[in-house]
């Protein structure tokens, strides 16, 4: 699994952008939330469509009851 | 897995973390740190000066009272920096200008104040944490680009 990292940019007026990698569903709020009590107010949070793939880690079960390979009568 | 979240620093510190944000604009901006021996004589004459308030800042009380400044210089342009009665922090910009030339120097040393004082924050605070900074340039707009990861 990925470690997670940010990208950080900080603008010439203090404006900071941070992309938060490596880290899906709660832990990346949970990230986002720490770098937010570090620097000061949240103007805006945007969630990725990665965000929404969870951990990565993820399984296919082929003899579970809902698999789509199952036959068809 | 990844989510983009744009935060706006607060500066909240004491006078060396001020002091240490100030070399870093003086070092941005091509200004020299001056002492009170070495003060130009422009700024004894009561040449025009603007005065801006760091939105969103609070200089700790006891260690920068009242009084107290930190002084940078360019070209006969001082920019002195202090704490205001409030507790913010403010940027007077002094010299033989025009008001809104002395304006807009002030203002961009504000904003490069609460760049420098959000950067070495976040560094420290991260480096406590466990991050690491893997590489960090400054861009042509004056924008800090850094890449930290864990461990």
């Amino acid at each position: 699994m990925k470690k997670p990292s940010f990208d950080i940019t900080i603008d010439k007026t203090g404006r900071m952008t941070v992309h938060v990698k490596g880290s899906g569903g709660k832990a990346c709020l949970q990230l986002a939330d720490m770098l937010r009590q570090i620097v000061g107010h949240e103007e805006s949070r945007r969630l990725t469509s990665e965000y929404y793939s969870g951990d990565g880690d993820v399984r296919i079960d082929a003899n579970a009851p809902n698999a789509t390979n199952r036959e068809v009568s | 897995m990844s989510s983009v979240i744009v935060l706006t620093p607060i500066i909240i510190g004491s006078f060396p973390a001020i002091a240490a944000a100030v070399a870093g604009v003086a070092g941005s901006m091509g200004f020299a740190m001056l002492t009170p021996d070495n003060v130009p004589d422009s700024t004894r004459a009561e040449p025009p000066s603007v005065t801006t308030v760091i939105a969103n800042s609070d200089v700790v009380e006891e260690e920068l009272s009242h009084g107290q400044s930190i002084r940078i210089e360019r070209d006969g342009v001082v920019l002195e920096f202090a704490r205001n009665p409030r507790g913010e922090c403010t940027v007077c910009a002094t010299g033989s200008r025009s008001k809104s030339e002395l304006k807009r120097i002030a203002e961009e040393a504000s904003g490069r104040l609460v760049q420098q004082f959000a950067y070495h924050k976040l560094v420290t605070e991260l480096k406590h944490r466990g991050y690491r900074v893997g590489s960090e340039s400054v861009e042509s707009d004056g924008s800090i680009q850094m890449s930290v990861h864990l461990g």
